[in-house]
């Protein structure tokens, strides 16, 4: 253990105090504008994420996930609006700062000229920190040639090293850009394991895209839905499971409903939340949500 | 021989994890096949198993621990709670049945399927083994 580090967070995931003076937030994302060619796709975003929480992202395809985590690590310039990460700016980071994140983005970063081994002795060089043992356990165990050009490597050993890669360092925030797409379910498993490892040792904060909901329902305690260019909402999911309820009927008994309660507006339906069953008017029928459902209806 | 204690979760349900975790094990318990002292497995053990966030499983075990079904001890892995050595009475049991199948009969008349087919199935299902359910 390195005296240095933050201690391991307890992952209540609820908002954990500051310790040795940190920031209390991990990232700290303030009225983010950003968009292409003057097609807007972040609008004014604000999102927390705490030290030790796994907050899975959700969004439809195009809603803007890689943009927000690319923005998120300092990569793109937004055109308006704050990025602060472990309290400093994040397109300004020192290189301490920079050490404590792990990336793994959707399209390969990889180079491809190079072989898994030499990539991995090229980036070890740049961190303080490098636990080459869980490096060497990780190659094994996910059958990671060391000795073949990356560019000749499968998709999914490609991914399985930038995992590798992103993990080596021991980072206390990881980001995560549709990690396991290449990935079979056995391999998706074992990275899964892998997350709740890290997180269970050192607390890691970890912001997670996918499309894989099974996947998000296991390791994310925490949801975010991205739509309109913002986040629509954030809730631990166990708590949106108990609470949220889908409520389908006429649109004039609908339009009754208390604004408070109401979380989304589809057509002929709404999602409630802090609204008993036995609270509603006749001729509604509501039905608790699953997560798939959710995504139908807040993204 | 106790039987021993392994959970299962299903992905992609309105049940939250937690509350799987919590149903099978009062379950289980109530049938009798968990017994009173038996082991449960850390939080960290069942966590890296299931592939689940360790606070899913603290919070399905903190909430047994406060209906009385589960004990802590210092130092030690939580154990099925004094009490429970024995089944349930088939009463207590059938209730716990109870709101799995008032939305299983929900759910038959949305789809306007006669009683007596779903009874049908219900009989076929109590006798068919339980398939290798998905983990």
């Amino acid at each position: 253990m390195n005296p240095a580090l933050p201690s391991p967070a307890h992952s209540n995931g609820l908002g954990l105090l500051a310790q040795h003076g940190e920031p209390a937030a991990s990232v700290e994302i303030d009225g983010l504008v950003l968009g292409y060619r003057g097609r807007p796709v972040l609008q004014g975003l604000d999102w927390r994420l705490q030290p030790g929480q796994v907050v899975g992202l959700l969004g439809r395809n195009g809603a803007g996930k890689t943009t927000l985590l690319e923005a998120l690590l300092g990569l793109r310039d937004p055109q308006a609006g704050e990025v602060r990460l472990f309290g400093q700016p994040a397109a300004r980071l020192d290189d301490a700062a920079r050490a404590r994140i792990g990336y793994v983005p959707q399209a390969n970063n990889l180079f491809e000229e190079l072989r898994a081994g030499e990539l991995l002795a090229y980036f070890r060089s740049f961190y303080p920190r490098w636990n080459e043992a869980k490096v060497q356990a990780l190659l094994k165990r996910w059958q990671v040639p060391l000795d073949v050009e990356i560019g000749r490597l499968s998709g999914g050993q490609q991914q399985r090293l930038a995992i590798i890669r992103a993990l080596a360092h021991e980072p206390d925030l990881l980001v995560l850009d549709e990690p396991v797409a290449s990935l079979d379910p056995l391999a998706r498993r074992d990275f899964l394991r892998e997350l709740v490892e890290q997180v269970l040792d050192r607390g890691t904060t970890v912001v997670f895209s996918t499309h894989i909901l099974s996947d998000l329902e296991r390791v994310a305690f925490n949801v975010a839905f991205l739509q309109g260019g913002r986040i629509a909402l954030q809730a631990p999911l166990d708590a949106l499971l108990d609470e949220a309820l889908v409520v389908s009927g006429p649109e004039p008994l609908l339009d009754r409903l208390p604004d408070a309660a109401v979380l989304a507006r589809p057509p002929g339906r709404r999602l409630l939340r802090g609204l008993a069953e036995a609270q509603l008017p006749a001729g509604l029928v509501a039905q608790r949500a699953s997560l798939e459902e959710l995504f139908e209806v807040l993204t | 021989m106790d039987t021993p204690i392994q959970f299962q979760i299903n992905t992609g349900s309105a049940e939250p994890i937690y509350r799987q975790l919590m149903d099978q094990l009062r379950r289980r318990v109530a049938a009798g096949q968990w017994k009173a002292g038996q082991e449960l497995p850390s939080v960290r053990e069942l966590a890296l198993e299931l592939a689940v966030h360790p606070m899913t499983i603290s919070k399905a075990y903190s909430l047994l621990e406060a209906e009385g079904w589960l004990e802590r001890r210092r130092g030690l892995p939580m154990v099925v709670a004094a009490g429970h050595a024995r089944p349930a009475a088939t009463r207590d049991r059938i209730e716990q049945l109870r709101p799995t199948l008032a939305r299983a009969a929900a759910e038959a008349r949305e789809l306007g399927i006669p009683p007596e087919r779903v009874l049908e199935l219900f009989e076929r299902l109590l006798h068919t083994p339980e398939p290798g359910a998905p983990r």
